[in-house]
């Protein structure tokens, strides 16, 4: 009571400065818990850009995308045809929530990621051909104003400017399998996250990629704090 | 209404007899069955492999649901002798209200009579016809399928709707969910969940359960005074020049009723009556009516429209018409308030399908029908047998689609390459060097034994890479069944010096990349 007393007198304009606050609290989608340390919002913003790189990028992205997309959202994979969606499935994303554009063409390319995004949450893509800067300003300007994400498959690289963050898998290994016996059963990892929204310090975790349950989990030390590192 | 129902349609489109053992399927699950296999215990649900193991001699068919309604459309046609207020559900069911025909042909019998003498000859042993004549259509459809109506029109007497129903079990509503909370509840027949009253239903179970509660009492499903005739809302489009394929009038059926889908969801309304009507350059006319009660969403509008155009179209000499069509108009000519079953209840789940389908539909407009697709379980060995992409356009994206729960491919497949699945694949594998530490290549015996070890891969261009871990080889004998697509290979698991790892296969002595752990 006392609270909304108080805010009561509160300036108009003082309102609206706090206003945004809430409302970008509204604009973070979930992540895996071991990968929290490297999201100082709390997890993934709506309305960036984002993207994974090295040796077990993609099935980070699965288990990431799995946990943001929960049971509703949409996701389509654009570009990108090798994108194992039984791995996808494993993770935990939703196969009666995914578009696939195999074959997007590339004069068509920027039309079709901007219509996406205007209707589903992520759009993941692996450009085949640096994306011209036009493009990119006006996909980056669509994912902001319809609160979706956009993904990049391959860490941006074929993107003309930074990404807002990248996780990067470095450090990775598989368990399992020897010379002639057993079978690939679970990947150790470190991840870290680089870029603009990084939060200035890189970070990183220690994670199964996949554990032996097929899913993401973390895996001894949790965070390191490394030096902080030039980037973009 | 009167209610004509093609018993297996399914079955019936893909011109079996019903006498020959034969069973339709999805996805590899059963859907629909003819009498024949029914009787050696094939069942609607069954794996395409059960079906076979109950009947080996059963014919399995993948279904068609465009051909079921090209075929049906002589059926409905025929009955427009007898009205103009033909209204079709679906391939296999159709009915119109009996008003006026009954009054015309001087009673409910006669007119039953004359709607199988009409629709017999169309049908020309292909398939039975079933009739029931009830008050409302819920009723009149169950009539149909009753056992009774095997040996003639059942008839339903005006206000005894009610009584007929109150003997069928709860699984006739055919809303699953609701079904099964009321089956626990003790109420395992229509009669005893109709005797609740309406507004307890309405309390406990919202919108969806007042809906089965109107059905069960012998109501319609939406109140008449709440249906209205929304033509004010018609959507036409003019073709020019005339259209003479069936792709561009169904390109032309996709954007009006995305066009009529937003101006309806705008006012808070939903059709579950629309008339669609054709006509040509030559001034031949075709109108016919669809019914659907749970609303008809922009993808069920459109796909009516292109099976009621290519049912006529592809007509027989008398029916087709002698030129191009040149207008194309959707009237919604029923329709009720925006439910809850469309919001609220899934959480908005409709709407969102329907952003998600148009996104779909202009995609499709700038790169073709089959560039956007969505993925289906599929049994299978290999790591791209597993998942099918199917074209967008052919599912309801707002309906649940089991061909993508983890629960559509039970068995295992013997065989299979040990989880988790690589989560890149190549569709177009492509060959790779893989050899000993000598340089010589490497070989899968007769027995399934390598030729020795591996321990140097490359992939395309790449480096050469030290293999630092192998397992299998493991033998694919696929399809050993049918000579012309058996295919012999064997799969191994590969991890390299730079960490990753990878699924390679070896088929007539060429090593090939399939997929990676990327």
């Amino acid at each position: 009571m006392a609270l909304r007393a108080a805010r009561a007198e509160l300036s108009p304009e003082l309102i609206n400065k706090i206003r945004p606050v809430t409302l970008a609290q509204e604009r973070i989608l979930a992540v895996p818990e071991p990968l929290l340390p490297l999201f100082p919002w709390g997890g993934l913003q709506r309305g960036t850009t984002f993207g994974v790189s090295g040796n077990g990028s993609w099935s980070l992205a699965m288990a990431l995308m799995a946990e943001s997309l929960g049971s509703q959202g949409w996701l389509a994979v654009v570009g990108a045809p090798t994108f194992g969606l039984a791995a996808a499935s494993d993770f935990g994303i939703r196969l009666d929530r995914v578009l696939v554009v195999e074959e997007p063409g590339r004069s068509r390319w920027g039309a079709v990621v901007s219509s996406l995004l205007e209707s589903v949450d992520m759009v993941a893509i692996a450009p085949d051909a640096t994306v011209g800067a036009r493009d990119a300003r006006r996909l980056v300007a669509k994912a902001r104003e319809q609160e979706s994400v956009l993904l990049h498959l391959d860490g941006g690289r074929s993107w003309p400017t930074g990404l807002d963050t990248t996780l990067a898998v470095i450090d990775e290994g598989w368990q399992g399998l020897g010379e002639g016996h057993g079978y690939l059963q679970a990947r150790r990892a470190r991840v870290e996250a680089v870029g603009r929204r990084a939060g200035g310090m890189n970070r990183s975790v220690s994670v199964w990629l996949p554990g032996p349950d097929g899913r993401l989990a973390a895996a001894g030390a949790q965070v390191s704090e490394l030096r902080p590192r030039l980037v973009g | 209404m009167v209610v004509v129902w093609c018993p297996d349609w399914p079955v019936v489109a893909w011109g079996i007899p019903l006498d020959e053992p034969a069973a339709v399927v999805v996805a590899n699950r059963v859907i629909a069955t003819s009498p024949a296999a029914r009787e050696e215990g094939v069942e609607v649900g069954q794996r395409r492999r059960d079906a076979q193991g109950r009947c080996p001699d059963v014919a399995i068919l993948e279904r068609d649901i465009d051909r079921e309604a090209r075929l049906f459309e002589p059926v409905a046609a025929a009955l427009e002798a007898i009205t103009p207020q033909v209204e079709v559900t679906g391939a296999g069911l159709v009915g119109f209200p009996t008003k006026g025909p009954s009054r015309f042909f001087g009673g409910d019998k006669t007119l039953a009579d004359e709607v199988l003498g009409v629709v017999q000859p169309v049908l020309a042993g292909r398939g039975v016809a079933r009739i029931g004549v009830a008050d409302g259509v819920f009723a009149a459809r169950l009539a149909a399928r009753s056992t009774h109506a095997i040996h003639g029109p059942v008839i339903i007497h005006p206000g005894e709707s009610a009584t007929f129903l109150a003997g069928f079990g709860i699984e006739a509503l055919d809303m699953p969910s609701l079904g099964d909370v009321l089956v626990r509840l003790g109420l395992r027949t229509l009669g005893s969940f109709a005797e609740l009253s309406g507004a307890d239903v309405s309390g406990r179970f919202g919108q969806e359960g007042l809906v089965a509660h109107r059905l069960a009492r012998g109501e319609d499903q939406h109140p008449p005074d709440l249906r209205r005739p929304a033509g004010d809302l018609a959507v036409t489009w003019q073709f020019e020049p005339a259209a003479e394929r069936i792709d561009q009038c169904a390109f032309a059926a996709k954007a009006l009723a995305d066009e009529l889908h937003a101006a309806l969801w705008s006012q808070g309304l939903a059709c579950i009556r629309i008339a669609i009507e054709a006509e040509t350059e030559a001034g031949e006319r075709q109108l016919r009516l669809w019914r659907h009660e749970g609303a008809l969403s922009a993808a069920a509008l459109a796909e009516r429209a292109r099976w009621q155009l290519d049912g006529w179209l592809n007509a027989g000499a008398g029916g087709r018409p002698t030129s191009g069509v040149v207008r194309l108009t959707l009237i919604p000519d029923e329709v009720v308030p925006a439910s809850g079953r469309q919001l609220g209840f899934w959480g908005g789940r409709a709407e969102r399908a329907d952003d998600v389908t148009r996104v779909v539909a202009r995609i499709q407009a700038m790169l073709g029908p089959e560039a956007v697709s969505v993925p289906e379980r599929r049994g299978g060995r290999g790591p791209g047998e597993q998942i099918e992409l199917i074209p967008a356009a052919a599912v309801d994206l707002g309906e649940p689609r089991p061909a993508t729960e983890a629960s559509w491919v039970t068995e295992p497949w013997p065989g299979q390459i040990p989880r988790p699945a690589p989560s890149q694949v190549f569709d177009d594998p492509q060959p790779i060097e893989l050899t000993d530490v000598n340089g010589g290549d490497l070989m899968v015996t007769g027995r399934g034994d390598l030729s020795s070890p591996p321990a140097l891969v490359r992939f395309g261009r790449g480096r050469r890479m030290a293999v630092t871990g192998w397992a299998g080889p493991w033998p694919a004998d696929e399809r050993w069944w049918d000579p012309l697509t058996h295919r012999r290979r064997a799969r191994m698991q590969l991890m390299c010096d730079d960490g990753s790892a990878h699924l390679v296969s070896i088929e007539h002595q060429t090593w090939w990349h399939e997929a990676s752990y990327f």
